[in-house]
């Protein structure tokens, strides 16, 4: 993913500019970003096995990092089986303890392995599982390997042990494109991967369906999850419809079909790569200045996330919304209110920006965002 | 109709005489020396001038995998020395120490893009550089190389977008993660067959499957279903 020297910075500065803000609270982020990741480069460059990516999800992916974030990791695997991998895992897992990283959720998505084979060959029918899914979409739309790459790179702070990691986006870009009917021989002139776009928007209906689902088991910590879900979850998922949508919002002009006028799988398939290599907020970024959107959805959008981001990191008022019990909510929160409040003008925003602003972005949302 | 061929190498491993009679009656019309093994050169080059390779439209020399800097200059004015000048000189990027060496070649050198076991020459922009220091070398597409590097083939449809106007030879075989080269499966030939578009007809065919006498006509003809042309021609 880019760091601070990329096109990133002068994205978040034209958006500044546009809404007449700053938003410091992403900013603060996205450096703690880039620092965390050199500092687990450093810690885990010897722990990676070759044919292997040890790879964070979460904020840290994202660039959204803050002090009390977790580390959610997996290390992926893209070859033989060995016995080592095991060690690997447990080596990552005690030098991320040792270093006072905050530790993955308990629900087993992360902290593990994942192989590459189930990931590419089991998307859809009976033993796609929720894990499988949300391992997934997350590696698309969240993802960065860490550890420190060999060649003329090896100890660059934004190196990273990536080559398993781009081998798997690649291969599931790949199998989304190329068994996607529709959009290699469909009648529609537009060129949207329907078969991607539907596993993200059943990677969010997941995530959704499983909020609720968790309050059973874990009733503790629901209120932070709750403003999570209502930002940074439900940012992915905005993420993802951009990345699905980029051939029409930002193609024009890039030769995706050939003579005979049917689409090239390779063209596509790199095109939605460097999509993808895009940082959720710098996506959010990228449509919010499309010119028909107004500086005021623009600055809308942004504000709630950069105070979502204030919170997450304030210590006090993290773990304040991480204690609450239903039982406190019930009585009426302040800090609650305020982050139910957030959430709900972030998704107003997003309305305008997809509903009312930009005419091509509601189009393409009515017409593949819906059925 | 495109030529298709075989590496001696991977037929009679380090006896170039054996795998022409093992190929001769077969009607290819590529072939490539094989002198992968440094060892192998020398003999190789002395016996050049008694080989019969007549009936081949296309005959190229694959350089040694591995050598010294201190060997180099020696290997690259023996290859430009002993080598018919028509016959294109096949070279591993990573073999390189001084390119100078090998200017003298021009377009008689092929530059071969490597497998995940190197750690440079496996891409547009790792070649990219090489190419910037040997700016008149030629291609020697190796698509088992491309797709171990990337099974999807988007780097090996990127390696012919970018360089094909280089391109003067490919190399065939399926290529396991270990780098070992494997006879062609299906599986392989079907991912071949994404980018076989942008190889053009003229460009001959080496394949570098291992294969005894009895498997070399069965690993022709899925090259040739992979990438076009006849089994044999």
């Amino acid at each position: 993913m880019n760091d601070e020297r990329s096109p990133a910075a002068t994205t978040f500065e034209r958006l500044e500019a546009k809404a007449e803000r700053s938003f410091p609270n992403i900013a603060a982020a996205q450096r703690l970003t880039t620092e965390t990741l050199s500092r687990l480069h450093g810690l885990l460059h010897r722990e990676v096995p070759s044919d292997t990516s040890v790879v964070v999800f979460g904020s840290l992916a994202r660039g959204e990092y803050t002090p009390k974030s977790d580390v959610d990791w997996t290390l992926l695997i893209d070859g033989q089986a060995d016995p080592g991998h095991h060690g690997a895992v447990r080596a990552i897992t005690r030098a991320l303890k040792e270093n006072d990283f905050g530790e993955p959720g308990p629900t087993g998505v992360f902290g593990n392995v994942a192989v590459s084979h189930t990931i590419l060959h089991q998307i859809g029918g009976q033993d796609d599982t929720n894990k499988l899914t949300t391992q997934r979409i997350l590696l698309l739309l969240e993802s960065q390997a860490v550890g420190i790459t060999r060649g003329p790179l090896r100890g660059h702070p934004s190196a990273g042990r990536d080559e398993a990691l781009e081998r798997v986006i690649k291969l599931v870009l790949s199998r989304y494109v190329e068994d996607d009917r529709g959009l290699l021989f469909g009648s529609k002139g537009d060129l949207v991967p329907r078969f991607l776009l539907n596993d993200i928007v059943r990677y969010w209906r997941t995530v959704t369906v499983d909020f609720v689902y968790k309050q059973r088991d874990r009733a503790d910590g629901w209120a932070l999850r709750n403003a999570k879900l209502k930002m940074s979850r439900k940012l992915i998922f905005v993420s993802g419809l951009f990345t699905c949508f980029a051939l029409e919002l930002f193609g024009a002009g890039e030769p995706f079909r050939d003579g005979a006028g049917k689409p090239d799988v390779f063209r596509l398939v790199r095109f939605l790569r460097e999509r993808i290599r895009v940082r959720p907020l710098e996506q959010l970024a990228q449509a919010a200045l499309r010119p028909a959107v107004s500086p005021a959805t623009a600055r809308a959008l942004f504000e709630e996330y950069d105070a979502f981001l204030g919170v997450l990191s304030d210590d006090e008022k993290r773990a304040h919304l991480k204690r609450l019990t239903f039982d406190d909510l019930d009585r009426g929160d302040a800090l609650f209110r305020d982050t139910s409040r957030c959430g709900r003008r972030f998704q107003e925003a997003l309305n305008k920006l997809f509903f009312e602003d930009d005419p091509e972005l509601r189009r393409l949302v009515v017409e593949y965002g819906v059925f | 109709m495109r030529a298709i061929g075989f590496s001696t190498g991977a037929i009679a491993p380090g006896d170039v005489p054996r795998a022409l009679a093992l190929l001769g009656d077969r009607g290819t019309r590529a072939v490539e020396l094989s002198a992968l093994r440094l060892a192998e050169l020398d003999v190789l080059l002395a016996q050049i001038p008694a080989l019969d390779v007549s009936a081949y439209a296309h005959v190229s020399v694959h350089a040694p995998s591995r050598f010294g800097a201190a060997d180099e200059p020696r290997i690259a004015e023996a290859l430009a020395a002993a080598v018919p000048p028509a016959w294109p000189i096949v070279l591993h990027p990573d073999t390189i120490h001084d390119p100078r060496a090998w200017r003298g070649l021009g377009a008689r050198l092929f530059i071969e893009n490597m497998d995940r076991r190197k750690a440079s020459g496996r891409t547009v922009r790792e070649l990219g550089r090489i190419f910037e220091a040997l700016p008149e070398a030629s291609f020697c597409f190796d698509i088992g190389h491309a797709h171990q590097v990337d099974r999807t083939m988007n780097d090996a449809w990127l390696l012919l977008r970018e360089l094909g106007a280089r391109l003067g030879q490919v190399h065939v075989s399926e290529v396991a993660a270990t780098g070992r080269h494997d006879p062609l499966s299906r599986s392989a030939v079907f991912a071949f067959q994404k980018v076989a578009a942008w190889i053009p007809a003229t460009v001959p065919l080496i394949v570098e499957s291992p294969a005894g006498p009895g498997e070399i006509a069965t690993q022709l003809a899925l090259a040739a279903e992979a990438l076009g042309g006849a089994g044999t021609c």
